[in-house]
């Protein structure tokens, strides 16, 4: 299911000779020699057969201080014409890798990434500087001998509680040491190799800390007047380092975590992990559960696009739309309130099913949700889609081509804008997905106009969705399970809690269709575990966001604000 | 495949010169004018949280609605079996092991000091259990891991503090705090063995604040499935 198939495969084994195939849980990967790297991948790109045109994502392995090669590099490509994805993988020989900006201008972030995280050198990249971390920062944090806690040389008391001058200590204290923190004159040397040449006079800097970056986003614009000739972006000030976390908690216990990233969409963000994981399990979910995670993430999804439109709307200055999109949002999570019993940071569904069903009247509400619903995004629609300064701010503004979508690997309601029908949901067909009736909205020109309205009728979309579980639902009894059952507990141990349980050995890529595009877990276990021995997030905010870059050029600056609220990425997310 | 292309019409040269684009969008907003007012005036009014929300930990004491199994974890635990009115924990730390922090725990149980002889001679009991709620993420897996249903999540939100001590509770405060919720909503989230009930609402039917969030248009809950009854 949408991985390329292990005969296929086998056929570069025989054209090429060198290329490695194997196979784990439904997933291909190709091993090649690091020489014939780029070789392998321009192939891939450019034939007909094949025609992996669509740059999902990069990253690398770290196997461990004792292994040599130590470090792998993994790239996750996908063909739009055959539904496809597969994995690349090279050994990074003293730890360096011919970079792929050549085929993918994509990769640029991710390389940058690889190096932060790993201190994967790639030669022939133009700006290889840090990606989310200060450039003055000495240590790689993704490497197996970084500790979790990070290394503590920094004296920082003034955090600690005193009393009458004494720091006092306790459980509610934190350690006198701190890890590193970036001082002012850390910044500036970041910014200043971020942006090495100056083009014209002004250099811009937009945010970290202005409300119209929607969180903590750090814009550099090379100004012409008022036209952007040169644009860099700093992200990196909400990372938490949820990767370096995965690898060190066990399974159940991570999607806390993942609520915290795209703190709009935690739903979403739990349905992407536990897919995954359940996919290394190779386990199947119960019937119920999977109706009723098709059902909140849909939920979740409008949500996330209330707030999207709302704070968007806001920044153009319609101010009224705001109040009444979150009118509207308290109602849903009022709902999610209910059934999970949080707001924001949700965290219902589990590895294995969901942790509770649903509660009495749950189906009801959702139903007069879904009822009310529909009108009210009408209002929305007679409020802006023709209004003449909603035309004249968004029509034509900041176009990404077809083309940009499968360099950039951009996904979710942004490719779809360009014409692209880029949907998981569709492709993969995961929970009750396959079962239900909806259509990809798709734009034509890809301009912000574009992205505004595919995410309007998205959300009829999700309606229908929602309609079409609720029904599905309403059939089933109060007894059917919503968790796994396991027919042997000594094999395969699934628990709610998440206490004893172990995910086999393998490699898996799972993603699911999130608000904000393409959010993809990439786990590789190198042994039956507790914990995983390395955990990807393919953020696609993050790649999103990658393209604003790019679109900005050429634009006023007055454009960005409508680029970034139709590109809508969520900080936690990109910076994980 | 279901693709559906999205792009209305240009705006009309009479929509250009009548304004109606502004005049539609100004029939929304008047039609929003004579609405009643939807804010809940916090702290005056308040919304009653469900029964499910995950607020601060309690810790649940011997009330006779034990699970069945509790009287086999509380032998195997070598705990001294407690009376009513003391703590259901039997320092088994397993949600500590749930916890996605587990540095949040505190939990040390110790030997009783009694002569040989007496009934109670090596037995257990849990003596320090505190919480650093400021590092919680009130995800809820400790109250899933625990098998004598000691610790719950209750309906209190508000913990602001003034200083980073407050925020660790100790067992006696988490014994007072679940103590009170369950006397005052017990009834409404556990059955008679301590587990969730299965007619949990929700939200709370006799909560009227509720109403105003949802424009005065509140669904009226009924059962889910076709073989549930109220």
């Amino acid at each position: 299911m949408s991985w390329i198939s292990v005969e296929k495969a086998k056929k570069l084994e025989e054209r090429f000779g060198y290329p490695k195939v194997s196979e784990s849980k439904g997933v291909v990967s190709v091993e090649v020699p690091k020489d014939k790297f780029i070789e392998f991948l321009k192939f891939l790109k450019e034939d007909k057969e094949y025609d992996f045109r669509m740059f999902i994502d990069l990253t690398i392995i770290d196997h461990g201080e004792k292994e040599d090669p130590r470090f792998q590099g993994v790239v996750i490509l996908f063909s739009p014409s055959n539904q496809e994805r597969i994995i690349v993988k090279t050994w990074a020989l003293d730890e360096t890798l011919p970079t792929l900006t050549t085929l993918w201008k994509g990769a640029k972030w991710a390389e940058r990434e690889a190096w932060d995280m790993f201190g994967i050198k790639f030669e022939g990249h133009e700006n290889l500087v840090r990606m989310l971390l200060w450039e003055t920062y000495p240590y790689h944090p993704l490497r197996k001998d970084f500790p979790l806690e990070g290394i503590k040389d920094t004296y920082l008391p003034s955090l600690n509680e005193t009393l009458r001058g004494d720091v006092l200590e306790g459980m509610f204290n934190y350690d006198r040491m701190h890890t590193a923190i970036p001082t002012m004159e850390d910044l500036e040397i970041t910014q200043k190799k971020r942006m090495p040449v100056k083009t014209s006079q002004i250099v811009l800097n937009w945010g970290p800390l202005h409300p119209g970056t929607h969180g903590t986003i750090w814009f550099l614009f090379d100004l012409d007047g008022e036209y952007v000739r040169q644009c860099d972006i700093i992200i990196g000030q909400l990372h938490r380092g949820v990767e370096k976390i995965g690898e060190n908690v066990n399974w159940q216990q991570f999607i806390p975590y993942t609520d915290r990233m795209d703190y709009i969409a935690a739903i979403n963000e739990n349905h992407a992990y536990v897919l995954a994981a359940e996919k290394l399990l190779g386990i199947e979910v119960p019937e119920k559960a999977k109706w009723i995670r098709t059902m909140m993430a849909e939920l979740s999804r409008i949500n996330s696009h209330l707030l999207w439109l709302g704070t968007y709307a806001l920044d153009l200055g319609a101010l009224t739309m705001f109040l009444y999109t979150f009118r509207e949002r308290e109602k849903i999570m009022d709902i999610i309130e209910g059934i999970s019993g949080a707001r924001f940071t949700i965290s219902y569904f589990r590895i294995g099913g969901v942790f509770a069903d649903l509660p009495y009247g749950a189906l009801d509400a959702i139903e007069h949700l879904t009822k009310d619903l529909p009108k009210r995004i009408d209002d929305y629609e007679t409020l802006l889609t023709r209004n003449r300064i909603w035309l004249s701010r968004n029509k034509d503004v900041c176009i990404i081509t077809e083309e940009d979508v499968y360099d950039f690997g951009l996904t979710g309601a942004v490719a779809r804008a360009s014409g692209v029908p880029y949907d998981i949901r569709k492709i993969d067909k995961y929970d009750a997905y396959g079962e239900v009736e909806f259509d990809i909205p798709v734009g034509e020109t890809g301009d912000s106009y574009d992205r505004y309205l595919v995410r309007m009728e998205e959300m009829r979309q999700s309606i229908r969705i929602i309609q079409q579980c609720v029904a599905k639902l309403r059939k089933m009894s109060k007894n059917d399970p919503y968790f796994f059952q396991t027919p042997d507990e000594k094999k395969l141990k699934v628990t709610i809690d998440g206490r004893g349980m172990k995910l086999p050995a393998g490699e898996v890529y799972a993603s699911s269709d999130n608000p904000r595009g393409e959010l993809g877990f990439y786990i590789y276990n190198k042994k039956d575990g507790l914990k995983a021995h390395r955990m990807r997030i393919r953020s696609g905010a993050f790649y999103n966001l990658q393209v604003f870059t790019k679109a900005i050029i050429g634009r006023p600056i007055a454009d960005a604000i409508t680029l970034l609220s139709t590109i809508d990425p969520v900080v936690g997310e990109t910076d994980r | 495949m279901g693709i559906k292309k999205v792009r209305p019409k240009p705006q009309t040269l009479v929509e250009k010169i009548f304004f109606l684009d502004f005049i539609k969008g100004l029939k929304t907003t008047i039609k929003h004018l004579w609405k009643k007012v939807i804010t809940v005036d916090f702290p005056y009014e308040v919304v009653t949280p469900p029964p499910r929300f995950r607020g601060i930990h309690g810790l649940r004491t011997v009330d006779g609605t034990e699970g069945p199994e509790f009287e086999s974890w509380v032998k195997r635990l070598k705990i001294k079996p407690p009376e009513i009115g003391e703590t259901r924990c039997i320092a088994c730390k397993f949600c500590q092991a749930a916890c996605p922090v587990p540095e949040l725990f505190d939990i040390q149980a110790e030997k009783l000091d009694v002569p040989e002889g007496h009934p109670h001679y090596g037995l257990k009991v849990m003596t320090v259990f505190k919480m650093d709620l400021s590092k919680c993420t009130f995800c809820g897996l400790c109250t899933q891991a625990c098998p004598t249903d000691c610790i719950i999540m209750t309906d209190i939100y508000d913990l602001s503090a003034y200083t980073r001590r407050n925020w660790v509770l100790d067992k006696d405060m988490l014994t007072q705090i679940a103590n009170d919720f369950v006397a005052r909503r017990g009834k409404e989230k556990f059955n008679e063995i301590s587990q969730w009930r299965e007619d949990q609402k929700l939200w709370p039917e006799y909560d009227k604040t509720r109403e105003k969030l949802w424009d005065f248009n509140m669904p009226k809950l009924g059962p889910n499935y076709q073989d549930q009854t109220a």
